[in-house]
């Protein structure tokens, strides 16, 4: 028995990849994984709770967000545009890495992490939000409870969060445009 | 005469006998009611204390009386009501804040006739509407474990509703029209389950404060009970025989649905998931088994015939709407609609979309469903809503499939109902 499958094109970080044949029930964590060689985003909880496994979907109206993809079908981004944690840094024609991204480069300084499983996710989660506050920039004494919504939906079992949480909080003080004097 | 100048007239006697009957009764509760007075000091047997404190589960006396986050039976949730925002009481014995020095008596009167110890008239918010069916001896054992419980010193907001709302007295002319002895039964049974499940439904559970639907001054349309009705988001669905006969239930389904378990045909999500996991969880065996007994009948209606339409559900299998279920639903749910067990609810069969009225389907899709935690360690992991990833179309299309395949209903959401429902 074989699956029935469709053809499916998508934009990853910038480059157009497909189209390829993909069964028409398989998440795109799979798709990411077993087909496209991107196992940057990580499979944890398999239901939606964990949100290891998020890519950022760049909508046609230049917002972004985050999607699960281990509950978000393969097909539901045929045509569309994401990037996984491979496409954050800045990296030269022949892919090599140039500079971390201000967020990532945070995680590192910080040491948010350990065992890093969830990290692919709070960089992604985090930089929705630079790119969010640079478009619409919020007053210094909320970037706290900010950086709180933005993340909390991600899971971490070894640290505490807390390093994430400074981690981001500093980013974002520390880059000019993304929080104004209240008022 | 038309339904129009009926309803006219009704408005029109409801404030006729308002005032009538105001001038009377209200005046005796002013005179008779009590401000001020002993702190009660109650002693009861610790047997009481325990019956009281089922009962109160029974009556799911927390589920209002407490605010989100806030401590048990202190008050303060807001009600949202057509009339303005009501908040409940604190019950807990604090003399300032809560009722500590109300007397059985009060407690009684409050549960009755739905007058304060002060004399005022309460909101029919307070299900007294129901509680009217109580035995005294069932007041006396609540009164008696809510008044050993830690008193709080919380003040919940007050009620205040705008004119003419805030005239509590128009609630004497009401209480005539609308109060009840006893509430009428929406099956036929005979046997002392059935009368048990009787007084545990209409009275101590007040079902059909939520699933009876409520004419213009809010009362309870006694004539269409347990018909279901949207006071909120969700709506409370149809719970007579006949409805919950349509949907698939059975008397074991509905036991353990409301002992806290997910079932085949559903688990408790929006308002009565707090019903299940403060009330009926609590109930013994045979409470719940009473409790389906009389909404069921002594002789349940034969389980309706699942109307799938082997033709339409093989062409949904195409369309738009697949498309979206195994996008976006699949991942969870399944490509069957099995759901996983103690994990995902299944959709073959489940309650919502075997539902006539579609809103719920839409309101869970538009909005996600929180986490649902039951007993024994089950969880029901919340839902993401998905109000911005369908267009109204779209979303539509997936209800139609959602409904069509494992509803067995028809496939007749529009747009234009989707945009009807979108928050604000």
């Amino acid at each position: 028995m074989s699956l029935p499958t469709r053809p499916l094109a998508v934009t990853i970080n910038g480059h157009r990849r497909g189209p390829i044949d993909v069964p028409e029930g398989l998440m795109m964590i799979d798709v990411l994984h077993e087909m496209l060689g991107l196992t940057g985003p990580r499979l944890g909880c398999g239901i939606g709770i964990c949100h290891a496994c998020v890519v950022i979907w760049d909508r046609d109206d230049r917002t972004s967000e985050e999607v699960r993809t281990c509950i978000t079908g393969a097909h539901f981004f045929e045509g569309k545009s994401i990037r996984t944690i491979e496409g954050i840094a800045r990296r030269d024609d022949t892919g090599r890495v140039l500079a971390l991204s201000p967020v990532q480069q945070a995680v590192l300084d910080k040491f948010s992490f350990q065992c890093g499983y969830c990290t692919p996710g709070f960089v992604m989660a985090a930089t929705v939000l630079v790119e969010r506050l640079a478009r619409v920039p919020v007053p210094r004494s909320e970037v706290e409870a900010t950086v709180s919504a933005a993340l909390e939906p991600h899971i971490c079992r070894c640290t505490g969060y807390v390093r994430y949480y400074q981690a981001v909080r500093d980013v974002i003080l520390a880059t000019p445009g993304l929080t104004r004097d209240a008022g | 005469m038309s339904l129009r100048r009926r309803r006219v007239l009704l408005v029109a006697s409801v404030i006729l006998l308002a005032v009538i009957a105001a001038a009377a009764l209200a005046l005796h509760n002013l005179l008779a009611g009590k401000s001020g007075g002993a702190i009660q000091a109650v002693k009861a047997p610790a047997d009481v204390i325990a019956r009281g404190r089922y009962l109160a589960a029974a009556a799911d006396c927390a589920a209002c009386h407490t605010a989100p986050g806030g401590a048990p039976f202190a008050g303060g949730l807001a009600m949202q009501s057509g009339f303005g925002t009501i908040y409940a009481t604190n019950i807990t014995p604090d003399p300032d804040e809560g009722i500590g020095r109300w007397s059985a008596d009060d407690f009684w009167r409050a549960l009755h006739d739905g007058v304060r110890r002060d004399g005022q008239q309460l909101y029919p918010a307070m299900p007294y509407t129901s509680y009217r069916g109580m035995t005294r001896a069932d007041s006396d054992a609540i009164y008696a474990y809510v008044m050993q419980l830690r008193p709080m010193k919380v003040a919940p907001p007050v009620t205040d509703l705008k004119f003419p709302f805030n005239v509590r007295l128009s609630l004497v002319g009401w209480n005539l029209l609308f109060l009840h002895d006893q509430l009428p039964a929406v099956s036929t049974g005979r046997s002392a389950g059935w009368q048990r499940g009787r007084y545990l439904v209409n009275v101590l559970g007040h079902c059909g404060e939520c699933h009876t639907p409520r004419g213009i001054v809010g009362e309870m349309e006694l004539s269409r009970s347990l018909t279901g009705f949207a006071l909120g988001r969700v709506a409370a669905p149809d719970i007579t025989p006949a409805g919950l006969a349509a949907r698939g239930w059975t008397a074991s389904g509905l036991r353990a649905f409301l002992g806290g378990a997910t079932t085949r045909e559903g688990s408790a999500f929006a308002d009565m998931r707090t019903v299940v996991a403060l009330s009926t969880r609590n109930m013994t065996a045979e409470d719940l088994e009473a409790v389906t007994t009389f909404l069921l009948g002594d002789n349940p209606p034969p389980i309706g015939p699942s109307p799938f339409d082997k033709a339409q559900v093989q062409a949904a299998t195409t369309g738009l709407g697949r498309s979206s279920y195994v996008a976006l639903c699949s991942g969870c749910h399944g490509l069957d609609g099995n759901g996983v067990p103690n994990t995902v609810v299944a959709l073959r069969n489940n309650s919502t979309p075997r539902l006539s009225d579609p809103r719920n389907l839409i309101v869970a899709m538009l909005d996600g469903v929180g986490l649902e935690n039951f007993p024994h360690r089950k969880n029901i992991e919340a839902m993401p809503g998905f109000a911005d990833k369908l267009s109204d179309g779209e979303a539509a299309e997936l209800a139609n499939y959602v409904r069509l395949t494992f509803g067995g209903r028809k496939a007749d959401v529009t747009a234009a109902d989707v945009r009807a429902l979108r928050r604000k």
